[in-house]
């Protein structure tokens, strides 16, 4: 795939919001979540979507590429099967691992960014790739924290993934916001760092501070704050899509309008 | 929204046209309607009712308040609603409209009541050749009318709703139910919620105002949730209308409490 196709801004799409974001104008994609869909029932909203022609992008949690176990080849089956019928141009997960020894965290964990890490997450996204229908793009995570004896830094880490593997990026500027709140990373750095030009979309999403401590929680109000960095990457790229996510405590059609407008207007301001 | 006003001077606020026409589910209904119009609950494609805010942002009322409530983490449409009608606020607006003389203790249709009347009759008769048998008339009718028993909704109460309209959508809920039609057209229609949402309140039929024009249709959907326990035995006398079944829900399901329609 030579590119991203212009994908717009969009929004996530939770089965609790399906008639907001039918209804919402100026939704130009959506992202479902590949875990949550059947293959052979898809919800009539979703279908509803794909037949106005708007684009629907499965997004992964489970596939825990960074971890030391072997990916499980039916998970990804059902992220490929879910492209395939969503007629999806790529499909993501993310940079991280979320079971380990039999347990499962119910929480993205950050990898450790040693080399060995990355030998490790390089292998499990290629045997990913080889059984997927469609290009993989892998998103950065919120950390709380930071694994010892990193031996990389997350822009490095990245761009050296996207190497080995010719895998897009994902980037969350929300996730980018909170890893400089809460570890002290440099969002502007790792801009620098990553190969920009295998940007697959952006995502946008709000959060809350619990003391000194910034919770992505998907379920507030996205800050000032997080879309001044999604316009520090719009100065230096011009997105192929940047999507809202919300999880959880939705708010009303127009306070979700208002936020989607917000966005728009960042990426618009650039393309001027 | 222009609250009406009776001929008594009665205000009836939505819930309590929806409870005097149709009982606590269609009070219940009401309650939603309202929060839906407000935009403090959203109703998904499969039903799911989730509220909008945290809290009780923007409820005006106890049900509204117990409402959103239910909806907080996000409930079935059927569920939020019966659950509503069988709370303590649905309990103490079921007070209020004893209070208010609205309503009153229905008193079930005794199945010979017709007997009383008959006895009437022929004691009217004999009084021609004998007199003294005209003694035992009032007696006989007093055993009519308490047979006969009574209906939930009181003459000052179905005198009320007489003046209400379905002025906007809310009170389209309140007299007719998301399942009823009002002017020919869906009441489901005007809150853009499909029937496989509004059907998932379980069919019963309610042959009291559920239709502006034709009478027809509609799943009556309030008597639903009154008549899962209108029939059954927890239906007490403190569920107020649904407890009718008599005489005032005449007869085939709940009809609602009373029903100020007939």
């Amino acid at each position: 795939m030579a590119g991203i196709t212009d994908l717009g801004v969009g929004i996530g799409w939770r089965s609790e919001i399906d008639l907001t974001v039918e209804r919402l104008p100026g939704v130009d994609f959506v992202e479902v979540v590949a875990e949550n869909l059947h293959i052979g029932h898809l919800p009539e909203s979703v279908t509803l979507l794909l037949e106005r022609g708007i684009p629907v992008l499965p997004h992964a949690v489970s596939l825990s590429l960074g971890g030391a176990d072997p990916v499980d080849l039916s998970r990804v089956e059902h992220l490929g099967r879910i492209a395939e019928a969503v007629g999806a141009p790529m499909v993501s997960d993310h940079v991280c691992f979320v079971r380990a020894g039999g347990l499962d965290s119910g929480h993205l964990m950050p990898v450790p960014r040693t080399k060995d890490a990355l030998d490790v997450l390089v292998a499990n996204v290629k045997l990913a790739q080889e059984n997927l229908p469609v290009p993989l793009a892998l998103e950065n995570v919120a950390a709380l924290l930071e694994w010892p004896d990193g031996e990389l830094s997350e822009g490095q880490f990245l761009a050296e993934l996207v190497e080995r593997t010719d895998c897009w990026l994902l980037v969350d500027v929300a996730n980018l916001y909170a890893n400089a709140r809460n570890i002290g990373t440099d969002p502007h750095r790792f801009l620098d760092e990553i190969p920009l030009e295998r940007l697959a979309y952006v995502h946008v999403a709000g959060g809350v501070d619990h003391g000194d401590v910034y919770h992505d929680t998907h379920a507030h109000a996205v800050l000032p704050e997080v879309l001044g960095v999604l316009d520090e990457l719009c100065s230096r790229v011009k997105p192929p899509g940047v999507l809202l996510e919300r999880d959880d405590n939705y708010p009303s059609d127009a306070e979700i309008a208002s936020e989607l407008a917000a966005i728009r207007a960042v990426v618009e301001k650039h393309r001027a | 929204m222009v609250t009406p006003v009776t001929s008594l001077g009665t205000r009836l606020s939505p819930e309590e046209i929806g409870y005097l026409t149709a009982g606590p589910g269609r009070a219940a209904e009401t309650a939603l309607a309202r929060l839906i119009d407000a935009d403090l609950v959203r109703v998904s494609r499969q039903g799911l009712v989730s509220a909008v805010h945290l809290g009780d942002h923007g409820a005006l009322t106890e049900l509204e308040r117990r409402t959103l409530s239910y909806a907080r983490t996000g409930a079935r449409f059927d569920t939020v609603v019966q659950s509503t009608a069988y709370s303590t606020e649905m309990k103490r607006l079921h007070q209020h409209l004893l209070d208010q003389k609205l309503m009153q203790q229905p008193r079930r249709r005794h199945e010979g009541w017709w007997f009383s009347l008959a006895v009437a009759i022929v004691l009217v008769v004999l009084g021609f050749t004998a007199p003294a048998f005209f003694l035992g008339v009032p007696i006989a009718l007093l055993f009519f009318v308490w047979q006969r028993g009574r209906k939930a909704v009181t003459e000052a109460g179905a005198k009320a709703l007489r003046h209400v309209a379905a002025t906007d959508r809310v009170h389209a809920v309140a007299l007719y139910g998301f399942c009823g039609k009002v002017n020919g057209h869906a009441v489901a229609d005007l809150f853009e919620l499909s029937q496989g949402i509004v059907k998932m309140l379980p069919l019963k039929q309610n042959r009291k105002r559920r239709s502006s024009s034709d009478g027809g249709g509609g799943c009556g959907s309030s008597c639903s949730s009154c008549g899962s326990g209108c029939g059954g035995s927890s239906c007490s006398s403190s569920s107020s209308g649904c407890s009718s079944g008599g005489s005032s829900c005449g007869g085939g399901g709940c009809g609602g409490g009373g029903g100020g329609g007939d």
